[in-house]
C-alpha cells in the first residue's frame, strides 16, 4: 500500500512537473510581417544590431558595430541616425539595449560604462555613470529601464548586479553583488536587461542564468521562471531559455523575452505563465533574436543580430 | 666586396623590418556567438597597453589581437584577460607580422 501511494505521488509529481516545465503555446502563432536592414554602414543598413525600443511612431535600433543609433518608422523606412565611435559625450562605444521613456532615449553604452540620454531627435542630453564597481558605477551596462518617477534600473553586466539610481544617477540600492554570481533568488549570472511594469514591478533578464527574475516595486524578490526551478538549466523547450538578452513589457502587461541562443522571442504572462514563441532560426554560428520591443498595438519589433536586420511581427488572428 | 655589402644591407633591411613589425596573437575561445561576451573580450583587450586592434572571428571562434612593435603579451596575461571577460581560452598562438 505504501509502495502504491509512493508510486502515485511520483507519477502525479512528474505529470504536474511536465505540465509546468513543458507548456503548450496558448495563442495563435505570430506572423512575420517584414524584415529590413542587411549588413553595412550606409543609412538603413546595420552591423550587429543589439538593442531596440519604440516610441509612439518610431523604432530605435542600437547599430552596435557602427556605433550609432538608427531610427525608422514602423514600416521600416529609414528616418535618421545619430552617434559615432568614441568616448566623448554623445559618442558611443557599443550601444546595447535601449529604452524610450518620458520622451527620451536611454542608451546603454557598453564600452564606455555609462548610460547616455538623448532626445528622440538624437540630441545628446546627459550621461549617467562611470567605470567601476562602486555605487553608481558600471562595468558594461547591458540594459536600462526607467520607472514612473524617473528612477533608473540598470543591468550592470560584468558587476553581476542591478542598480537602482535616481534620475540624476545617484545610487539608491542594488540587487546582486559585484564579483559574485549565483543561482538563488536575488543572485545573478551576467544580467543583461531590465523592464519596469506600470505598477512598478520590475523584470530582470538574468542572462546566463537562463531565467527571468521578478521584484515587486518595494524591491522584494517576487518570483522567477525559466526551465526547471529557474536555476540555470537551459534548453529549447517552451518556457526555457538559452541566454536571455532582453526583456520588455507589452501593452497588456505581458512579458516579451529575447531568448538569444534559441533564436526566438517568448511571451509570458506577468506571473511567468508561458503564452507564445516566435522567431527566425539562425544558420549559425551567430544567433538571431537579441532584443525585442512592443508597440501599443502589440506589434513586436526584433533586433536580429545574425542577419543584421529588424524583424516585424504581428499577433496571429484568433 | 660589393656582394658582401649588398648581402649585409639585405640582412639589415630584413632584420629591421622584422623588429618594426608587431605581433599577432590568435586565441581560440568558445561561446563567442553572444555579443555581450564577445564585446566584453574586445573591450578588455583593446584597453590593454600596446594593443592596436582586436578582431573577433565568429566562424572560427577566434579572437585575433594585433599589438605594436616591441609589445609582448604573455600567455598568462592573455588568459587572465579572456577569463575576466567570462570565457575559458582553449588555445593560443602568436606570429610576427
Amino acid at each position: 500500500m505504501v509502495r502504491l501511494t509512493l508510486f502515485v505521488v511520483m507519477v502525479s509529481t512528474l505529470l504536474l512537473s511536465s505540465y509546468a516545465w513543458f507548456p503548450r503555446v496558448k495563442e495563435p502563432p505570430y506572423q512575420l510581417v517584414k524584415t529590413w536592414g542587411g549588413k553595412g554602414d550606409a543609412p538603413g543598413r546595420l552591423n550587429e544590431p543589439t538593442g531596440i525600443a519604440v516610441s509612439t511612431s518610431e523604432v530605435f535600433v542600437s547599430d552596435a558595430r557602427n556605433a550609432r543609433i538608427q531610427v525608422f518608422d514602423f514600416g521600416g523606412n529609414f528616418k535618421h541616425m545619430f552617434g559615432e565611435p568614441g568616448d566623448e559625450a554623445g559618442q558611443l562605444g557599443r550601444p546595447m539595449n535601449l529604452t524610450v521613456a518620458n520622451g527620451e532615449l536611454y542608451v546603454t553604452d557598453y564600452f564606455n560604462d555609462r548610460i547616455q540620454v538623448y532626445t528622440l531627435q538624437g540630441q545628446f542630453l546627459r550621461a549617467i555613470g562611470k567605470p567601476g564597481a562602486g555605487p553608481g558605477e558600471f562595468n558594461a551596462p547591458g540594459g536600462v529601464a526607467v520607472a514612473n518617477n524617473g528612477d533608473l534600473f540598470v543591468a550592470d553586466f560584468y558587476n553581476q548586479r542591478v542598480q537602482q539610481l535616481d534620475a540624476n544617477g545617484d545610487f539608491i540600492r542594488q540587487w546582486g553583488t559585484p564579483g559574485e554570481t549565483g543561482v538563488w533568488a536575488g543572485e545573478f549570472n551576467y544580467p543583461t536587461d531590465v523592464a519596469v511594469a506600470a505598477n512598478g514591478t520590475f523584470y530582470i533578464a538574468d542572462g546566463y542564468n537562463d531565467r527571468v527574475q521578478v521584484f515587486s516595486s518595494n524591491g522584494d524578490f517576487s518570483h522567477k521562471w525559466g526551465g526547471p526551478l529557474a536555476m540555470n538549466i537551459f534548453g529549447s523547450f517552451n518556457g526555457w531559455f538559452a541566454t536571455v538578452t532582453s526583456i520588455s513589457v507589452g501593452p497588456q502587461g505581458n512579458i516579451f523575452v529575447a531568448d538569444f541562443y534559441n533564436d526566438r522571442v517568448q511571451k509570458f504572462k506577468p506571473d511567468g505563465e508561458f503564452l507564445n514563441t516566435f522567431g527566425i532560426p539562425s544558420k549559425g554560428p551567430a544567433h538571431t533574436a537579441i532584443a525585442a520591443a512592443v508597440t501599443s498595438d502589440d506589434t513586436v519589433f526584433v533586433a536580429d543580430y545574425a542577419n543584421h536586420q529588424i524583424q516585424k511581427w504581428r499577433p496571429g488572428k484568433k | 666586396m660589393k656582394k658582401s655589402i649588398f648581402l649585409a644591407a639585405i640582412i639589415l633591411f630584413c632584420s629591421t623590418t622584422l623588429f618594426a613589425a608587431g605581433t599577432q596573437y590568435s586565441l581560440r575561445v568558445d561561446g563567442l556567438s553572444c555579443p555581450f561576451c564577445a564585446y566584453g573580450i574586445e573591450k578588455k583587450l583593446i584597453r590593454t597597453e600596446g594593443v592596436e586592434s582586436v578582431t573577433v572571428d565568429l566562424e572560427k571562434g577566434l579572437v585575433i589581437v594585433n599589438v605594436q612593435e616591441g609589445v609582448v603579451l604573455t600567455e598568462a596575461q592573455l588568459k587572465q584577460l579572456v577569463e575576466d571577460a567570462g570565457f575559458t581560452p582553449r588555445s593560443m598562438s602568436e606570429q610576427l607580422l
